[in-house]
């Protein structure tokens, strides 16, 4: 490993950059607790409640440490956590709308958690020392959501009814977005690139690829073949659009906005 | 979707006794594995393990848990 970047060196644009991809990061492990959270009741049995109980509170508290990591570029992350719309999160477009059946959450759990993890694999193995420090440990237990996603996605992929039709409507819907969250390669995203921050686009496309690609395959779909979703906004560092209000209002909170400790 | 039972056994520290802690059901040995250590999870475990119900061999013919379940299951 090199030398961890030097935060009191960054201009203007790569502090923008280094705060982008931070949120980014933070505002999808707080909507995929969210997502994860939506079905402790619905599950199809009560350990697989449970687990997407834990694995909510993974998620958040995975989410709490990221936003921490704003301080040090100067920024208060409690108003960032309880105070923005939902125009201003930045989690990527899968997490935008509650997985609509249990075949649509195997996928985001699968897929979406999957290229968060893509993301955080790369953000661990770069410059940024709090990153090098605290994402390990939030990739370990992102193995458990892996297995389980992983033997579920395989589980209904295999089955030739129903729940393999909504587990492919669910896949092709949220990939194109997720091909580009993860394969970024604008000017703030190629800033962090060459601080050394994450790693090459293609790197991280093919980190993503490879975590995927035997598990699509099962659907028949050839993850290598899956464009960009082509709309991009730069300003979030994600595609447009953003998530429901309802859910950025448990996000932030605002139910007991009165109670807040911090 | 059939599911299969599984016992599960931890131990807290290193050197502690390997204590049958509950069990779940599950699909397959990976997502047993999953909600063990998801639904278990009140303690820090040094080691956890699931083992399917029906490996279990009650060596005692009592009025033992495994004992009565397998009676009762056959």
């Amino acid at each position: 490993m090199s030398a961890f970047l030097d935060l009191a060196g960054l201009d203007d644009r790569q502090e923008a950059a280094l705060e982008r991809l931070i949120l980014t990061l933070a505002d999808s492990k707080r909507l995929m607790g969210i997502r994860y959270s939506d079905w402790l009741l619905g599950a199809p049995s009560i350990e697989t409640g449970i687990s997407a109980s834990s694995m909510a509170q993974d998620e958040w508290g995975h989410a709490r440490l990221l936003y921490a990591m704003l301080k040090e570029l100067g920024r208060d992350p409690v108003p960032v956590e309880h105070d923005r719309p939902a125009g201003e999160y930045a989690s990527v477009a899968a997490l935008d709308e509650e997985a609509p059946d249990w075949a649509a959450l195997v996928a985001t759990m699968v897929l979406a958690d999957g290229a968060i993890t893509s993301m955080l694999r790369s953000f661990a193995s770069g410059t940024f020392e709090s990153a090098s420090n605290r994402v390990p440990k939030m990739l370990a237990e992102e193995e458990f959501h892996a297995s389980l996603g992983a033997a579920w996605f395989r589980r209904l992929a295999e089955t030739e009814g129903e729940a393999r039709n909504l587990l492919l409507a669910a896949a092709n819907a949220m990939l194109p977005g997720l091909v580009a969250w993860v394969g970024a390669d604008d000017a703030s995203a190629r800033l962090m690139v060459d601080a050394g921050v994450i790693g090459p686009a293609e790197d991280r496309l093919a980190d993503f690829r490879d975590s995927v690609r035997d598990l699509l395959a099962l659907l028949d779909v050839d993850v290598d073949a899956v464009p960009a979703d082509g709309e991009w906004d730069a300003a979030r560092g994600r595609t447009p659009g953003h998530p429901g209000e309802e859910a950025v209002e448990r996000a932030r909170g605002d139910r007991n906005r009165a109670l807040f400790v911090e | 979707m059939r599911e299969i039972t599984y016992e599960v056994f931890a131990r807290k520290d290193r050197g502690d006794p390997l204590v049958h802690i509950g069990y779940i059901d599950a699909f397959d040995d990976e997502t047993a594995k999953v909600y063990a250590w998801k639904t278990y999870d009140e303690e820090r475990w040094f080691e956890m393990c699931v083992v399917q119900r029906e490996a279990i061999v009650p060596v005692t013919d009592g009025e033992g848990l495994f004992a009565q379940l397998r009676r009762a299951h056959g």
